[in-house]
């Protein structure tokens, strides 16, 4: 995932795979699968483990093939047409959150199915399993990624 | 590994080599007119992490000098520790000039600190916090002053900013009136024009810029020039801003600067790699979940 990352970071920036760009953003974006997998070992049962935990990651990394390849699509637009033209495609960001909702709801699904499956949860522990991977996932990234702007607004939202 | 996969890891090495053999700045000589060292400048850039941006500090250093760019200011969502990295690194490496800076990232407007040393407020006014860029030495600058943020710059405000954004990438988004606004702001001036990529990782760096008419590419001499408002910018139909009689002095030169097109080796690199990596996601592995969801089967 991170070899993704990089690549389309590469791809975004300069309209071509070059191992000074790619390198270092495969290894700056490794943030992206250790939080989750930080998520997925705050829900995992290590009592009564079905598979071990590394066979258990690369199952439940699976499911991030649709966010690849929409990240990939992303990069290529950028790759392959005048940056100028892209930012107008891209200015107006509905259509881009409608797409990666649409995405992101396809890999809850596939985790849920995980959930589901491998450690034999219930339904609804699937879907609190769940919930909480993606709190633990998502709140890290955000905070890591944007940081003091996402402070910024979240602070000046609720008054503080 | 199935031989599509195969395929796709092999077009990925070759687009990585042909895209690192292409990956060379392209040097030009200084350019002098009228006793002033003309630097091309982007003033706002962001980087990785905290900022939501794709590359560290060092990276966009190496970048810059690839985008034919004399000096940068790395201006990290509130906080300016982003910009002190990569000045350290640019200084180690020999340029290009890195300006440390910050972007204000407040509720009611964004402001651009270029060339100070400690993090500002956002719980500032706009006016305070210009005040207090100026008592760090550094210059303050309008980041996309669209219409939303034009209360938040009062009298006061306005009578000590030192420049704003009328070329970054909003000219080109869905919101046909931000090239205007951004005019429009800019003409309630007197202001320095700045054209700037506000680099998050999408596009190239420096795809908007600044041309700044300065004594030498110092961080003192490039401020200096931005206060005295000797600055150039060709907005997206090709129109200059800025200071009239530099334009005129300039004529075509500036524009002959900016990065030329790419090549085959580009070509091939972008086409090649984008092949491999959707043949190496689609040809990954794939894990069908039973009708009852008890059992994996690894396919």
């Amino acid at each position: 995932m991170a070899v993704v990352f990089g690549c389309a970071v590469s791809l975004m920036t300069s309209g071509r795979l070059s191992l000074r760009l790619a390198a270092p953003a495969a290894l700056y974006w490794t943030f992206v699968p250790l939080l989750e997998i930080a998520g997925l070992a705050a829900v995992w049962p290590w009592k009564r483990s079905p598979v071990s935990f590394a066979r258990a990651i690369d199952l439940f990394f699976v499911s991030n093939t649709p966010w690849s390849l929409w990240f990939t699509a992303f990069a290529a637009l950028w790759a392959l047409f005048p940056p100028a033209r892209v930012f107008a495609w891209t200015g107006n960001p509905w259509p881009w959150y409608a797409s990666a909702l649409a995405v992101g709801l396809w890999c809850a699904r596939l985790d849920f199915r995980f959930f589901r499956s491998v450690p034999g949860r219930t339904p609804a522990r699937a879907c609190r399993d769940l919930a909480v991977q993606r709190f633990i996932a998502w709140t890290g990234g955000v905070a890591w990624f944007m940081g003091p702007a996402a402070w910024q607004v979240v602070a000046s939202r609720v008054g503080l | 590994m199935n031989s599509v996969r195969r395929v796709s890891a092999g077009l990925l090495l070759a687009a990585l080599a042909a895209g690192t053999l292409a990956d060379r700045p392209q040097s030009q000589p200084p350019l002098w007119i009228a006793g002033y060292r003309v630097l091309a400048a982007d003033f706002h850039v962001h980087s990785y992490p905290l900022s939501a941006s794709t590359l560290a500090p060092w990276d966009l250093v190496l970048e810059a000098r690839r985008q034919s760019l004399d000096a940068i200011a790395i201006t990290g969502h509130n906080q300016v520790e982003a910009g002190l990295w990569g000045r350290w690194f640019a200084r180690l490496v020999g340029g290009p000039t890195v300006i440390a800076g910050e972007e204000i990232h407040a509720p009611f407007y964004h402001l651009i600190a270029a060339g100070i040393h400690s993090t500002i407020s956002w719980r500032n006014t706009a006016a305070q916090s210009i005040a207090e860029i100026h008592a760090q030495g550094g210059v303050a600058i309008a980041a996309h002053p669209v219409r939303g943020s034009w209360p938040a710059f009062d009298p006061q405000a306005m009578a000590s900013l030192d420049a704003s954004e009328i070329m970054q990438p909003i000219v080109w988004g869905y919101n046909y009136y931000g090239a205007r606004e951004l005019r429009e702001f800019y003409q309630r001036g007197p202001l320095a024009a700045i054209g700037s990529s506000d680099y998050h990782g999408m596009g190239p760096l420096g795809i908007c810029r600044t041309y700044v008419f300065a004594r030498d590419d110092s961080e003192q001499s490039i401020l200096e020039a931005i206060r005295r408002r000797r600055t150039v910018v060709y907005d997206r139909d090709g129109r200059a801003w800025g200071d009239a009689q530099l334009i005129q002095l300039a004529g075509g030169r500036l524009r002959d600067r900016e990065p030329q097109p790419s090549g085959a080796l580009d070509l091939f690199s972008r086409a090649a790699g984008l092949l491999g990596l959707i043949g190496i996601l689609i040809s990954g592995n794939r894990v069908v979940y039973s009708a009852k969801e008890k059992e994996i089967v690894p396919k």
